[in-house]
């Protein structure tokens, strides 16, 4: 059987088995403490600016603005240059800081995510010869906004295969848009299996596997990436890429038309898959910043307008397998792509939206 | 034809830079037609050929896939000029160059694009559509499956 153990400072309490993984209690991810709030987060983030030098405190801070709030992407820094914080420019003390900082925002999950997903990006730099920036050194800490104040301000941490970006006192309580991707799935360190979204992934392959008898749950079409994901970089003069943040704010999918089968015409065992496949990603973030999203998906009401949808083999094992969740709030979705760095391989990418309070519903093109 | 689809194939398995490149349409709007530059994935479109195996030439497939109409509904006349292969980002692209003449009551300016030429079978893949005026390019709009038609229209300032 495979085990995921956790290795070095990634907080044990998420190393979830497979089998517990498909239904990841809320014990597994609450923080020890209290639920930290933006209170919490900007006190954590003033500890830290004494200890940074004037470059990196402008590096650190800096306006919320649409196109600041979208600056995030799937792809390398060589491809998407990123701002921000260095953090493998961080010294001990400013890194711990800047932990700090993480532990506040995130869950014990959200925090062992952000550390396994970095320690993949450094199992891909010794195949980075163009180099186009893979490295856990290439991860981001920005505020935009001004962290002390009661307007609203968004923490974003992020490079490569993770962008948390969390807006604080804004419309809505913002926790999206939240992008995970893990390449390799698994990997070893110290004789240790490492698999950065094991939870995830095998929650949404619960559920494509218990529905996929059901031929509304089947999807139409090839998925190469995930739907609603990463934003565009402007090149003067150039193509645009990325995806649809262009047109913020989104469109999903209406009607009852390839979205899946609705959760109100699943059993109560199906019904708690989803259940399972949505907490995955919503416990993520701290408590307090998702806490109340995460009940508002799993409300009865809620639940039972929500679609689940699958394409390619739901056990994951094939490149464009897709899973989704579609509800009147959460969009989530998790599609199987080939690796980059080891084209025999295959690599995860996953997105959570909110369609109401992504950005904390600051943003509006 | 077969062997293009096998080309095609081929370089959907080599594409490197990243997996999922997007579709752009490029557009300049001149007095009596706009001209077109549609770059189209080769990895992405080798996905939605095998979903559709006509067996034609590209072109015929693209026009099958791809109109453009007046806001009321009267077609355009939709020419290939010519059809290339370029690099972007480290993926190898089809590049379309297109003739979109409207009908004679018509200018060249707001128009209905229709397109699923990628689309139709690649549900996660965008076109974007840009104005190019030298250097700099206004995004104009984007499809996304289901949708099909967008409304394309130059900003005041495109003149």
């Amino acid at each position: 059987m495979r085990t995921t153990i956790a290795v070095l400072i990634v907080v044990a309490a998420c190393a979830v088995t497979p089998a517990q993984s498909a239904q990841p209690s809320a014990a597994l991810c609450q923080s020890p403490q209290a639920p930290a709030g933006a209170h919490e987060v900007a006190a954590e983030l003033d500890k830290l600016r004494p200890l940074l030098t004037d470059k990196q405190r402008a590096d650190l801070d800096r306006p919320l603005s649409a196109a600041s709030a979208i600056r995030w992407s799937n792809l390398p820094i060589g491809i998407v240059p990123r701002s921000g914080l260095r953090l493998g420019d961080l010294d001990d003390r400013q890194a711990a800081a800047a932990r700090a900082v993480f532990s506040a925002a995130l869950s014990p999950c959200g925090l062992a995510m952000l550390d396994q997903v970095r320690l993949a990006d450094d199992s891909l730099v010794p195949f980075d010869k163009r180099p186009i920036g893979w490295g856990g050194g290439n991860y981001y800490l920005s505020v935009l906004g001004d962290s002390s104040s009661k307007a609203p301000w968004m923490l974003q941490i992020g490079g490569h295969h993770l962008a948390y970006n969390f807006t604080f006192k804004g419309r809505e309580a913002g926790a999206t848009p939240l992008f995970v991707g893990t390449e390799p799935i698994r990997f070893e360190i110290r004789g240790q299996q490492v698999e950065p979204m094991d939870a995830q992934s095998h929650a949404m392959s619960r559920l494509a596997a218990a529905i996929a008898s059901q031929p509304k749950a089947r999807l139409s079409g090839t998925f190469t990436d995930v739907v609603k994901g990463v934003v565009v970089t402007d090149v003067p003069g150039g193509m645009p890429t990325g995806g649809t943040d262009t047109g913020f704010p989104q469109s999903y999918p209406a009607g009852d038309i390839d979205r899946g089968i609705k959760v109100s015409a699943l059993s109560p065992e199906q019904r708690e898959l989803v259940r399972a496949a949505i907490a995955s990603f919503a416990q993520l973030p701290d408590s307090a910043i998702s806490g109340a999203l995460l009940a508002d998906y799993l409300s009865p009401a809620a639940l039972d307008q929500t679609y689940v949808g699958f394409a390619g083999s739901p056990n994951l094992t094939t490149q464009g397998s897709y899973v989704r969740v579609d509800g009147p709030r959460a969009w989530i979705e998790l599609v199987v792509q080939r690796a980059i760095a080891q084209p025999d391989q295959l690599h995860y990418h996953a997105l959570w939206r909110d369609k109401q309070s992504d950005y904390g519903g600051e943003v509006r093109r | 034809m077969r062997a293009l689809a096998i080309f095609l194939g081929m370089l959907a398995g080599t594409a490197f830079a990243h997996s999922a490149p997007n579709s752009t349409l490029r557009l300049e709007f001149r007095a009596d037609a706009v001209h077109a530059e549609y770059w189209v994935p080769v990895s992405e479109l080798a996905y939605a050929r095998a979903a559709d195996p006509a067996g034609e030439e590209f072109s015929a497939y693209l026009l099958r896939h791809f109109a453009v109409e007046t806001p009321g509904g009267k077609a355009w006349r939709v020419t290939v000029d010519r059809i290339h292969e370029a690099e972007y980002l480290e993926h190898a692209f089809m590049v379309v160059e297109l003739r979109l003449v409207p009908p004679a009551d018509a200018a060249p300016r707001e128009f209905v694009l229709v397109d699923d030429t990628v689309t139709h079978e690649v549900h996660n893949h965008m076109v974007f559509v840009v104005a190019r005026h030298g250097n700099r390019a206004d995004m104009l709009g984007a499809l996304q499956y289901p949708a099909k038609r967008l409304v394309v229209a130059p900003r005041q300032t495109a003149r």
